[in-house]
């Protein structure tokens, strides 16, 4: 069944509480499951039914060829899909048993609660260091109790506190490009999502700015579950606990292929051709 | 880091061995050797010579101009002169000073084109050509806008009476008096054209702003529909713009010739231009900053206001300013609506409100020399005002924190991109009907 959504600027009902914030408490890693969930855009269908399950404070990296769904499927999950003219989709996506594409779900309670760092390190240039840290919380209309506490913890978590500790005040555009990814990822923990989505966050990065953010990463774990599409099998295997196996065969939508345990995909693959992605025989 | 053999044989690294070069010779060096190589090289080495930009064969760049190339451009001008006054006014009994000047011209391009096929090579002779063209034609451009400027301080300056032109208005006017220049001033038009520009700003600018949202943000119904036809009424004679309220609020009643009528029809021509320019500023921020708004779960009202307005903030700023520049020499739109004045009208809303293009339109047409010399000295006036403007958009166009010189490194190619999109000299129509 296909759900058309209704565009993201329709009002959403004021009256009604948003589901998340009653019985979950922010700053809980939680746990996605996708359920059936099918994408298109225009008409076309690219993706089919999808059923994977994101462990609680695990890391999942999507892989798979480029144009397989991946980065589809990631912004399904935090209804950013939505945004582009023309798309639909079906299935559900739960987090921690809540449909987010339930009845009376808003997508920026959502977006809240599930975060999204870009390909392209995208700091508001207009903003300061700390003002781009504090930017969701503003966005959300909250005010933090300790402003200097929460940017510090949050950098910290980025793993940029060390570096720009000293020029807060600086523009967020005067950063080097690992360091800009750094602090949109701070910028997104600021708000103490419980799901973190990375769509290729070190594809624009040079090797030891990569490294940092798989530290990262690797850090921020325990506190907050990592969905990460990547192309690079060895940082699929560095970081990730789960791995699920994306690949679009010729005018075919992009399906799940395999997924499980990381060692379980790259070691032993029962399919063979997970088994010759991951090796490198194609994609 | 580059190495070299020294006369012995060893290979010693450049930058151990700049060490003992003075370092002001070498400033680049200098700051990596301190960290790097201090360890090898033990004192056997040349000093290495300093590098020197290379000598490029033969130049043919326009820009690489000698003496001798200056000399082949005067003499082609000179003898060109001499050829078409002859054929003009020897062989021919042709006359007129424009026909003369085309002839010359060409002529002119032609005989560079000849002198250096003959003294260089073909290639060259063309590309010289070419660049004479665009010179000439950039050299055109500067100097009519001299010309005006130049012109108008000469009719201006030599009889302004600074105090009384920026304190008196024209009621005390005597056609006979020689020292009338002292009695006359423009204050009274100075302050309708700062109301009456204030007052359409303040109206113009945030439909303007609200418009170009909803054309580049929202998309909503029929953005297509408004795009076009905001384009349609920045073609709009400003004269039209006039009739328009004059038709409209005047002749019914609603309201009487004031300063607030012509701001309204300031507002026609302003909406549009800022609009446009506006809309242009708003497309090249990058969508990546509208997606991550949206994804720190921001609405998207939140997401203009918080993100893209800020970071557009230069551009707009550049696009009120212009689009002031734009109204404030209008004078068409105001004839039938703040009607002018001889006198201090103080009150934009009630009455007859004289402004600077007005005193410019009645004055120059009088057949007194002071009234004459008083609207060059407002045509004067407005001209600088203007200028202000343009050098205000400027400094506003500049990338915030540009100045300060703290940001690091220059390796953000794409955002420095987006920045110099954002921040081009952006293309102001003038009207054509005053």
């Amino acid at each position: 069944m296909t759900t058309t959504l209704p565009p993201s600027s329709a009002p959403t009902d004021p009256d009604r509480p948003a589901s998340f914030s009653g019985t979950h408490v922010l700053g809980e890693p939680g746990q996605i499951d996708a359920d059936g969930v099918c994408a298109w855009f225009g008409g076309r269908i690219v993706l089919e039914s999808v059923d994977l399950v994101m462990e609680k404070s695990k890391v999942t990296a999507l892989i798979g060829p480029s144009g397989c769904g991946k980065s589809t499927f990631l912004r399904i999950l935090n209804r950013m899909h939505e945004v582009v003219p023309g798309a639909q989709l079906a299935g559900s996506v739960e987090l921690d048993g809540v449909d987010i594409y339930g009845p009376g779900q808003r997508a920026m309670e959502t977006r809240r609660h599930i975060g999204m760092v870009f390909q392209k390190p995208n700091p508001f240039p207009a903003m300061t260091i700390a003002e781009n840290v504090l930017a969701g919380l503003k966005f959300s209309r909250i005010s933090p109790a300790n402003k200097s506490d929460l940017i510090e913890e949050s950098l910290t978590k980025g793993g940029l506190w060390n570096e720009v500790k000293d020029r807060l005040g600086e523009l967020g555009g005067a950063l080097s490009g690992g360091q800009q990814q750094r602090l949109c990822i701070a910028r997104s923990l600021a708000v103490k999502p419980r799901v973190l989505l990375m769509d290729e966050p070190c594809s624009a990065l040079d090797p030891t700015s990569t490294l940092r953010i798989e530290q990262t990463i690797k850090e921020i774990a325990d506190e907050v579950t990592v969905v990460i599409v990547t192309h690079n099998m060895q940082q699929a295997q560095r970081v990730s606990d789960y791995c699920a196996f994306f690949l679009a065969e010729e005018n075919q939508p992009g399906r799940v292929i395999e997924s499980g345990r990381t060692e379980m995909i790259f070691g032993e693959p029962t399919d063979q051709r997970t088994f010759d992605y991951v090796n490198g025989q194609f994609g | 880091m580059t190495t070299q053999t020294a006369p012995e044989g060893i290979l010693v690294t450049t930058t151990s061995a700049s060490t003992q070069t003075p370092p002001a010779a070498r400033p680049p060096v200098t700051e990596r050797s301190a960290d790097g190589g201090s360890g090898s090289g033990t004192g056997s080495y040349e000093p290495p010579t300093p590098p020197r930009p290379r000598r490029l064969p033969s130049p043919i760049r326009p820009s690489a101009f000698g003496a001798e190339d200056v000399f082949l451009l005067v003499a082609s001008a000179f003898s060109a002169l001499c050829l078409v006054w002859i054929v003009f006014y020897q062989l021919t009994s042709l006359s007129g000073g424009l026909g003369f000047l085309v002839a010359w011209y060409f002529t002119f391009l032609a005989l560079v084109w000849l002198g250096t096929t003959q003294l260089i090579e073909r290639q060259v002779a063309t590309d010289r050509v070419v660049g004479v063209v665009v010179v000439s034609a950039a050299l055109l451009v500067i100097g009519l806008v001299l010309f005006i400027v130049v012109w108008v301080a000469y009719k201006a300056l030599p009889s302004i009476h600074w105090v009384a032109l920026f304190t008196k208005d024209q009621k005390n006017f005597q056609v006979a008096d020689p020292n009338a220049l002292s009695q006359v001033g423009i204050l009274h038009a100075i302050v309708g054209t700062v109301e009456q520009v204030l007052i359409a700003v303040a109206i113009g600018v945030p439909f303007a702003v609200a418009t170009a949202i909803y054309l580049n943000e929202v998309k909503g119904f029929g953005s297509r529909t408004v795009r076009t036809v905001v384009t349609a009424m920045s073609g709009t004679p400003s004269v039209v713009a006039g009739i328009f309220i004059y038709s409209m609020l005047i002749l019914t009643g609603v309201l009487h010739y004031s300063g607030f009528a012509a701001s309204l029809a300031l507002v026609v021509i302003l909406l549009p231009s800022v609009t446009r320019v506006v809309e242009e500023v708003l497309r090249v921020v990058p969508s990546g900053l509208r997606e991550a708004s949206q994804a720190l779960g921001a609405p998207e009202w939140r997401t203009v206001w918080s993100v893209v307005l800020p970071t557009a903030r230069s551009g707009v700023v550049t696009a009120v300013l212009l689009g002031i520049a734009r109204i404030v020499g209008e004078t068409a739109p105001l004839l039938f609506t703040a009607f002018g004045s001889q006198v201090m009208n103080l009150n934009a809303f009630s009455h007859d409100q004289a402004s600077l293009p007005l005193v410019i339109w009645s004055d120059v047409r009088q057949a007194q020399p002071v009234l004459i010399d008083l609207a060059f000295q407002a045509a004067f006036v407005l001209m600088t005002l203007v200028l202000i403007l343009f050098v205000l958009a400027r400094i506003f166009s500049r990338p915030r924190g540009r100045k300060s010189g703290k940001r690091r490194g220059g390796n953000r190619p794409a955002e420095d991109d987006f920045m110099a999109r954002i921040f081009v000299p952006i293309p102001i129509e003038e009207s054509t009907d005053r």
